[in-house]
């Protein structure tokens, strides 16, 4: 058997995050999405992984090569436009050997559990699971086992089940998508109508952990999630008097400088340097090559690759983008607020979202829920209250 | 430069020898041939890649064989003058890689003696000295032969006589022993076996070596039996598979944010600051730089770097040319990417021997040079297959500004808050490389300005002087677009005759102290009506007065900045190929690591 | 009939003791395991053998040589990848008619090899949790098909990873796919062939496998108990020795020393003065045991020094570490819980109460340094002064 990622999309929904780098590469727990996705696969037996790439491909391709390192075989089908999921998934066609696959999108976290009842039942199969706000989804309904219906986000949810978009499939699959998508009907669930009709769709209730990221909000809850089962484990240089408690990952060549105080569950990647005095409180992911500077203090938060944090910065519930640069006493304030993304209206608690590549100068606060776009500059002494659109300058 | 590769054991020899071949062709590949013992002598060679050979070669079953990828040193590239070479009477056959510097008088002296010669190459004249010396035992011929050889040579020989061996000889060229269960290999590299074996065996210098199926045998030149120890290579022959790129080129010219990271690893600390080379700084008042081709750019670039941040006076040499007539200064840093060049490690054994400090900067751990130099600076680039060197010269770039600012910070001449601005900024190297990786479609557009045009100029000042030289370079040797790099100050000197509308000039304009002069050139080739297309500093607005085209880089001080300039002229000169469809991981006439002189 | 050892695995869940050395080298008893193997086989009457090395296979081929030391004649195969147990035992094809396989990192004791001999089989042994384990299913004596690791298994019959196969094998062999973890699995080839012919189980019953860095321990107790004492060494007066002590030629025990046994202390040791060796250790060659430490139920590998006021209790530490005066290993939690460890990212039950540390080659510690129960320390790292280790700590890391 093998699998098909579908992994081309952007994500808007998650910019200023998807600026450089698609969907699937967000790190949450210092790794890809789609690393969770080819774990999974790989756990369940499944060797030969066909990712489609389009949006930023090359980010996915310089992590994942040839698969080598996973253990797995990966072959790469490129979709140019992202004009939907049916037309990615015959962009993959070409490369398939075997008869029976498995198609998942890179973009949701599932684990290795989940996807062993899907794999073990017959063709043509979909994985679907409970969801509090079905209406954002396609909303099914199940009649002994079969899909009797699927709606894509409909104005009103006549169950609460959703499909996962990940599907067992045989090769005849092909056939009738490549007929949809003629007809411009570009989407998998459109072709998923035919096996409907007949009742042969099975619907697969999902045992183990699925996970959509959206928003960004959503990265720090998943990351969260994912640092539970986090082990003990050190490497680089601990100076003295370092206090670490709990379940912490720290990167070969990282330094942890005297009087720090790290609390777990906390990933720290490769090549960083944290300190003197900085503490970590739990559900805090950092990149590799990242600096945090002394008398910061981080929580619940993600920091992604090659960001640097100045002195005496206070980082709570927040997601720095990666190559950031920001100067002493930075703030991001947590709060409740709303967050408008893409002209939809959202109720979270959070700090703030900043950007890749954005330079922050000294003593700026940023208050809760605010999203700072990408590159942008910010000088000293600014407080922010409002979103700041990608490649601006506040001064 | 050429690759070659010998097999006994037990597996059929035509196939294991022709997949080396292909592992290899990366070192050269005009022409190529085997030889198998099947009972008798059975010689195949053809001109042109290697399918075109294993094609014309019918499936044999022989234990034993050698075969040969060439790229052309003596004589044009024909079916006669490609290897195996064989005596008169058929029953030996070598492969040879290097030059044999005495071959005319060899070749004299051997015809005297009725042997008859078929080729033009120099390489023949050591199967006919072989066949001269055969007294029963191959290994005392190979021998007797090389004791004659004057100049750089590796050599594999196999003799109908004795099936059951094959005896290789190095000098000044490389040849490494796969160790396997109940077979062995030896190959100019290691690629070539790996596949089977990664457990090898180094052949030094006057050493010559026995293989068969079931032993090595490693002696000296007086024939007294050398203990060599077993090396493990940890790095598989899978990593070198283009995961998507259309090239290996355009896919290692996107692992330089990783590369890039990989190099700084654990060297560099913002908060402390310092910089850690694990080197002793004794002797380090006067430096000589030494090495070729692009490796060459990069020490021209080193230089700047280690006078300005360090204070310390530099002398750049060829490698080649530091062997005869260079000054033996108390520290000589070879850079060397493959860590095989033979030139520089010529070079570095002179140093040695005047008693000088040798420090190799290579991203080949174990390589020859590594084994001669006092200190081994690793780029950790990871391994590179596409011919133009790309992610490599950017990790040297670097690994020589962290060995100046080591310098600098040693000798005081650099004090605790530089250090840490520089860290702070090679700390941002790996996104701002990112960056510029982003642009790539701007690039594209640039390259379809000069992809039909005959001729390119690259100009910059300072540091951006050598980057001009290697961004020529790398134009030249993929899109075989006649291209030139000078400094700036001296297009006026001469070159200014070839400016036409029809020749488009790349100008590096960073905002270092010499930007204004650079402004200065870029306005007298505007008044030519060249087209001019500058890279320059992001927020820098004047330039757009002068310069046709602008493609900018994130802001970055001295020397950081030639590490993203270097980026974009990688891409400008791929996709400037790509337009011209030529074979980018394989330009015609060029091999990977030059281990002739 | 020839005898071929499956020595090519490197052991993964033997971290950190394998980054260094391929699992069948490790040592109890100051025995590589895969010597105790070799003892046993030679007791049964074996002398010829192949062993099929991969990971660090140098390491075995330079402790065995040609075999000539156990007066038998070993030869070598090299499984380059590891591709699993078919494909290693396939690479022998040439080289064997009528032949016994054994897994290096499993001991089997020589009656029960004997009885391998005898005629073509599959070794059998009972074991009371079979979910780790490929479980058998039989007919009669008949094997009807083994199970990879059942999470409800249908038996407490495992295969115990002894085999004696003809010829036809391979041709089984060569018509495995590779298994869902991507290996070439024999026990999917010895399926295969029980469709078509009757293999038979022989039940074995001396049987010690390791998995888990601690298991070293417990088959370290089980060959200790076995032991008799004989002393080679110089012993000054006044040191007590009690119960079976092996000392080997070359080793001094000074003054004071108090040596329980079962105890083996190995070549060119440095023992006491004044120190406490309790039962269950075994002390490789060149160590030191200085003044005022105490060892108890641990392997020491060779090179390595435990050498002023040390504790050491329930431990595996590696070659050529150092402990800095003072430094001690805990080896009970204070709630008495069963230890639990960090091995490759996972956390692991070892069902023990009573755990030390496993320590690498090469590390070193500062003084008053303490480790933590069920810490892990991969080879090369550092310990420093008063420092407190804890969890997994990565090879070359430096704990200040």
């Amino acid at each position: 058997m093998e699998a098909i990622v579908l992994a081309a999309g952007e994500g808007r929904r998650l910019r200023p995050f998807t600026h450089y780098m698609p969907k699937v590469m967000i790190p949450v727990g210092n790794k890809p999405i789609l690393e969770y996705v080819i774990d999974a696969l790989k756990e369940n037996g499944i060797r030969r992984i066909i990712i489609v790439a389009g949006y930023r491909k090359e980010s996915i391709m310089g992590h994942f090569g040839d698969g080598i390192k996973w253990d797995v075989e990966i072959v790469y089908a490129f979709q140019e436009k992202q004009i939907g999921t049916g037309h990615a998934f015959l962009q993959a066609k070409k490369f398939v050997t075997d008869d029976e696959m498995v198609v998942l999108s890179g973009d949701n976290i599932i684990d290795a559990k989940g996807l062993a009842a899907l794999i073990e039942n017959d063709a043509p199969s979909l994985l679907i699971c409970e969801s509090k706000i079905p209406s954002k989804y396609g909303v099914v309904e199940l009649e002994n086992g079969s899909v009797t219906s699927l709606k894509e986000k409909p104005t009103f949810a006549e169950s609460n089940l959703i499909s996962t978009g990940i599907y067992k499939f045989k090769k005849d699959i092909f056939d009738i998508v490549e007929n949809f998508v003629e007809n411009g009907k570009n989407r998998i669930t459109d072709a998923l109508q035919v096996f409907i009709k007949e009742k042969k769709l099975k619907g697969i209730k999902l045992q183990g952990t699925w996970r959509d990221i959206v928003y960004p909000w959503d990265i720090l809850d998943v990351n969260a999630e994912v640092l539970y089962e986090l082990p003990l484990s050190v490497a680089g240089t601990i100076e003295k008097n370092v206090t670490i408690r709990g379940n912490v990952v720290i990167g070969e060549d990282t330094i942890i400088h005297s009087g720090s105080y790290i609390e777990g569950p906390v990933i720290i990647g490769k090549g960083c340097e944290i300190g003197p005095n900085t503490c970590i409180f739990p559900s805090t992911s950092i990149g590799n090559n990242v600096t945090i500077h002394p008398f910061s203090c981080i929580r619940n938060s993600v920091v992604m690759d090659n960001s640097t944090i100045g002195s005496y910065s206070l980082l709570s519930n927040s997601v720095v983008g990666k190559g950031c640069e920001i100067a002493s006493r930075f703030s991001a304030i947590e709060g409740e607020t709303k967050v408008e993304v893409e002209n939809e209206i959202h109720e979270i608690k959070a700090g703030s979202f900043i950007g890749n590549d954005c330079k922050i100068g000294a003593n700026v606060i940023v208050e809760a829920g605010k999203i700072i776009g990408g590159k942008c500059t910010i000088s000293s002494n600014k407080v922010v209250n409002r979103d700041v659109p990608d490649g601006s300058m506040v001064i | 430069m050429c690759g070659i590769i010998g097999y006994v054991g037990f597996r059929n020899a035509r196939n294991i020898i022709i997949e080396g071949l292909k592992r290899l062709e990366y070192r050269g590949y005009d022409s190529a041939g085997i030889g198998i013992i099947e009972g008798n002598l059975h010689i195949y060679k053809n001109v042109g890649e290697i399918e075109n050979l294993e094609k014309s070669i019918p499936q044999i079953d022989g234990r034993v064989g050698i075969g040969h990828t060439r790229w052309a040193t003596h004589g044009k590239v024909s079916i006669e003058n490609a290897h195996p070479h064989t005596d008169c009477n058929k029953k030996f056959a070598i492969v040879h890689n290097g030059i044999i510097e005495n071959f005319k008088s060899l070749k004299e002296m051997l015809e005297r003696k009725g042997h008859t010669f078929s080729s033009e190459t120099d390489s023949e004249v050591i199967v006919h000295l072989i066949e001269e010396k055969y007294k029963g035992s191959l290994e005392e011929a190979v021998k007797k032969a090389i004791k004659e050889l004057k100049g750089s040579y590796a050599i594999i020989a196999i003799s109908q006589l004795e099936p059951d061996k094959i005896v290789g000889a190095r000098n000044e060229s490389p040849l490494v022993i796969g160790v396997g269960e109940k077979e062995n290999f030896i190959a100019s590299d290691i690629p070539a076996f790996l596949k089977y074996t990664n457990r090898i065996k180094y052949l030094n210098d006057g050493e010559i070596c026995v293989i068969k199926n079931d032993g090595i045998k490693i002696m000296d030149l007086n024939g007294k039996e050398i203990e060599r120890e077993e090396n493990l290579i940890k790095w598989q022959a899978e990593q070198a598979e283009k995961a998507g790129y259309p090239h290996f080129m355009l896919k290692e010219i996107y692992e330089q944010p990783h590369s890039i990271m990989e190099t700084m690893r654990g060297r560099i600390s913002e908060i402390e600051p310092w910089i850690n080379l694990e080197i002793d700084f004794d002797g380090m008042d006067e430096v000589a730089l030494v090495a070729c081709g692009t490796s060459y750019y990069a020490a021209m670039a080193g230089k700047y770097m280690i006078e300005e941040l360090a204070g310390v006076p530099v002398d750049i040499e060829l490698s080649s040319e530091y062997r005869y007539f260079g000054k033996k200064r108390r520290t000589v840093l070879a850079i060397t990417q493959s860590g095989e060049t033979a030139d520089t490690i010529g070079a570095l054994k002179e140093a040695k021997m005047y008693g000088c400090k040798t420090i190799v900067v290579t991203n080949v751990i174990g390589s020859s040079a590594t084994r001669f130099a006092d200190h081994v600076l690793l780029t950790r680039a990871g391994p590179e297959i596409g011919v133009a060197a790309t992610k490599t010269f950017t990790a040297q770039l670097l690994t020589l500004m962290l060995f100046s600012l080591y310098l600098g910070m040693k000798n005081g001449k650099l004090h605790a808050n530089e250090i840490k601005n520089y860290v702070a900024e090679l700390k941002r190297l790996p996104s701002i490389v990112e960056e510029v990786l982003e642009r790539e479609n701007e690039i594209k557009e640039i390259a379809k300005i000069i992809h039909d045009k005959n001729t390119v100029f690259f100009i910059g000042r300072g540091i951006n002087y050598p980057i001009a030289l290697e961004g020529a370079l790398k134009l030249k040797e993929i899109s075989y677009i006649h291209a030139e790099g000078f400094a700036a100050g001296e297009l006026k000197h001469g070159p200014f005759a070839l400016l036409s509308e029809e020749t488009p000039v790349i100008a590096l304009a960073s905002k270092d102290r010499v930007y204004e002069k650079v402004m200065g050139n870029i306005g007298e080739i505007k008044a030519r009506n060249s087209p001019v297309i500058a890279i320059a500093e992001e927020g820098d607005e004047d330039i757009t007065n002068f310069a046709d085209h602008v493609i900018y880089y994130p802001k970055l001080s001295f020397p950081l900045f030639s590490i993203p300039i270097a980026v974009i002229l990688q891409l400008l000169a791929y996709h400037t190929a790509s337009l011209r469809n030529c074979p980018i991981d394989k330009p015609r006439n060029l091999a990977k690591s030059v281990t002739v002189e | 009939m020839k005898t071929v050892m499956l020595a090519a695995g490197e052991g993964k869940r033997m971290r950190p003791l394998t980054y260094t050395k391929p699992k069948v080298m490790l040592p109890v008893a100051n025995k590589p395991i895969l010597e105790w193997n070799l003892i046993n086989a030679i007791k049964a009457g074996l002398n010829d053998f192949i062993f099929v090395i991969g990971y660090k296979g140098e390491i075995v081929k330079n402790y065995f040589g040609d075999g000539s030391k156990w007066n038998v004649n070993i030869e070598y195969v090299n499984q380059e990848k590891a591709l699993g147990t078919a494909h290693a035992i396939e690479m022998v094809e040439d080289f064997v008619e009528d032949f016994i396989v054994l897994c290096g990192d499993t001991i089997f004791g020589s009656n029960d090899i004997k009885k391998m001999k005898r005629k073509y089989g599959i070794g059998l042994v009972k074991v009371e949790d079979a979910k780790e384990y490929g479980v058998v299913e039989l007919k009669g004596k008949k094997i009807v098909k083994i199970h990879e690791k059942m999470e409800e298994p249908i038996s407490n019959i495992i295969n115990a990873g002894i085999y004696h196969f003809g010829k036809e094998i391979f041709e089984y062999i060569k018509k495995t796919e590779k298994s869902p973890r991507g290996e070439y699995e024999i026990t999917d080839s010895i399926n295969m062939m029980a469709s078509s012919h009757e293999i038979e189980g022989v039940y074995i019953e001396e049987w010690k496998d390791v998995i888990y860095p601690w298991n070293l321990l417990e088959l370290n107790e089980e060959i200790l108990k076995k032991m008799e004492g004989e002393i080679e060494g110089e012993i000054e007066e006044n040191v007590t020795i009690k119960g079976n002590v092996v000392i080997e030629k070359g080793s001094i025990v000074k003054n004071g020393s108090y040596i329980e046994g079962p105890v083996i202390i190995g070549k060119n040791c440095r023992i006491g003065p004044n120190c406490y060796i309790r039962p269950y250790t075994s002390i490789g060659d060149d160590c030191h045991i200085g003044n005022g430490s105490e060892v108890k139920n641990s392997i020491i590998m060779n090179g390595s020094n435990v050498p002023h006021l040390n504790y050491v209790g329930d431990s595996v530490i590696g070659s050529n570490c150092n402990l800095g005066a003072g430094t001690k290993i805990a080896n009970l939690r204070l709630d008495k819980k069963n230890i639990k460890v960090f091995t490759n990212g996972k956390k692991v039950d070892t069902k023990r109460r009573k755990l030390g540390a496993i320590i690498g080659d090469n590390v070193q510690t500062g003084i008053n340094a303490s480790i933590n129960v069920g810490c892990m320390i991969g080879n090369n790292a550092f310990i420093g002064p008063a420092a407190i280790a804890s969890g997994e700590i990565k090879p070359h890391t430096r704990v200040m």
